[in-house]
């Protein structure tokens, strides 16, 4: 019997995130101080706060809040996103804020404080014919 | 004891696309115009910087040897946009110590056309390979958090682009040589909301040098120097506060040291130059300056008290929307422009009533550096 060989999925970028896989849901890799307490992202291995080398990686909330956004009316390029579009910087309740693209939203009604969750898309295929991910996040549906 | 420090000359080229103009022409030119306008030779240099930020390996040693060959240290800086400005704090720094007495420091930049680059796209950060965050969109999420948190409204941020343009309309050396509408600024083409395409710095080449030297020395060639009574530079601080993703450097603090370091106060400055990037920046920075209370930077714009003629006036050449952003080169044009204010040679670009005290705060993706000036 044949087998058919299986697409892999691949992070646009390495050490930032954990695709979903065997069923789980993905996350944003961060890391935390077991020191002071302090959390940052992308991980580090000096706390910035405290100076300890005593990080543990750990996974992000998924879900947090729009503290700020703006709309780009102009794409960057030679990359995948393409205008119009929303870019956020997102809070997560480890006190933290991430910059991400907002998809499934309206970009005539985007607020701040809107509660978002994290997921993964596509933006292409690398030359071995992996799909290449990056994150986003979108409104939770209500 | 450390030794007081002057701004003994300065020079600026025209900013902007000027053809057959090569690296070397210009920064010649402008470290020429600095060493006249000082009033010093190219031998009187004890020690150089040079400022740029897309420019080949040996940059430096290539631009000064165009003045002249005598074995000097010269020295690449280079902190984006803030590039020029370190260049004079180290210069600064080494004058106040006693170890030198007469610095030169060149910015110079030819600009690729369209987008900053910032590298192979394959080691950008995340947010650069995936297309989300070209500037302005940090200056713009700013905006929007502004407008939600003290009811800043997209009008005022185009009316800093307005008194800005107006103020380069009067600067030969400005990229941008006219004068908008405020309908025009805010029809003009949207980039990232609120952030439309005539709030944003024009794209193009040039070159500016400051003369640095010690007060002692400088008795020599003037009795009238324009001081440098207070400096402070640095790099992005860890803060757990909510934005602090958002800055790119600490102005807030940096103002603070300089007030203290000079004995002036915000309430006693007389003109201002600050890095606006794009128009907002102007709101943002003299709040973070503390020359106005914090979220009334709106309508303290909208109300015209940043007019050459205003209560404070601010990038009273035209900024950077106006003159253009040859990145290492911008410090040394904002150092210019408050050295002709002080001096009150800034023509039809004077500030009426005497000024005797400039701030100059200077931004870039890796630090900041703020100046006092007295005259």
């Amino acid at each position: 019997m044949a087998t058919d060989e299986v697409k892999k999925k691949v992070p646009i970028v390495e050490g930032l995130y954990k695709l979903p896989q065997n069923g789980g849901e993905g996350y944003l890799i961060g890391s935390r101080c077991n020191a002071c307490g302090v959390y940052f992202h992308p991980k580090r291995v000096i706390c910035a706060k405290c100076f300890s080398e005593d990080q543990r990686e750990v996974s992000l909330s998924r879900r947090g809040k729009i503290y700020t956004y703006t709309i780009a009316r102009v794409s960057y390029p030679g990359t995948p996103v393409v205008a119009p579009f929303v870019a956020a910087s997102v809070a997560l309740p480890e006190n933290i804020q991430v910059i991400s693209l907002i998809t499934d939203i309206d970009l005539n009604n985007v607020k701040i404080d809107t509660e978002v969750e994290l997921h993964f898309w596509k933006t292409g295929e690398d030359s071995a014919g992996n799909d290449v991910m990056a994150y986003a996040f979108r409104p939770v549906s209500t | 004891m450390e030794k007081e420090v002057v701004i003994l000359g300065v020079g600026v080229t025209k900013f902007g696309r000027v053809t057959g103009r090569s690296l070397t022409d210009m920064a010649r030119e402008a470290g020429r115009m600095a060493l006249k306008d000082a009033g010093v030779d190219y031998r009187d240099i004890q020690i150089g910087f040079c400022s740029h930020c897309n420019q080949p390996l040996g940059t430096g040693m290539e631009c000064f040897a165009q003045l002249g060959m005598t074995g000097i240290p010269v020295t690449n800086v280079e902190v984006a946009c803030a590039s020029q400005t370190r260049g004079v704090v180290l210069a600064a720094d080494l004058i106040a110590a006693g170890a030198y007495d007469m610095a030169l420091v060149i910015g110079v930049e030819k600009m690729p056309r369209g987008m900053v680059p910032t590298g192979d796209i394959n080691e950008m950060p995340y947010m650069f390979r995936v297309g989300i965050m070209p500037m302005p969109g940090i200056y713009a999420m700013q905006c929007q958090r502004h407008m939600y948190q003290y009811g800043t409204k997209p009008e005022h941020f185009a009316k800093a682009a307005e008194k800005t343009h107006r103020n380069g309309s009067l600067n030969p050396n400005a990229t941008y040589q006219d004068v908008f509408t405020l309908e025009q600024i805010m029809g003009s083409r949207m980039i990232a909301d609120p952030i439309t395409m005539l709030m944003c710095s024009a794209n193009g080449d040039g070159a500016t040098a400051t003369v640095i030297c010690s007060r002692e020395k400088a008795r020599k060639y003037t009795n009238k120097p324009v001081r440098l009574v207070g400096w402070a530079a640095g790099n992005p601080a860890y803060s757990e506060h909510e934005s602090s993703a958002l800055a790119e450097g600490p102005t807030e603090a940096l103002g603070r040291k300089v007030y203290e370091m000079s004995g002036i106060g915000p309430r006693d400055v007389n003109v201002v130059q600050l890095h606006d990037a794009f128009s907002p920046a102007e709101i943002f920075t003299i709040e973070e300056l503390g020359l106005c209370p914090e979220g009334e930077g709106g309508p303290f714009v909208w109300e015209g008290n940043t007019e050459i003629d205003g209560r404070l006036p601010v990038n009273t050449d035209g900024g950077l929307v106006s003159c253009g952003h040859p990145i290492g080169a911008t410090g040394g044009r904002m150092i210019a422009e408050l050295s002709w204010q002080l001096r009150g040679t800034a023509g039809k670009r004077q500030v009426p009533g005497n000024p005797t005290a400039a701030l100059l705060q200077n931004q870039g993706i890796g630090g900041a550096n703020v100046m006092m000036f007295a005259m």
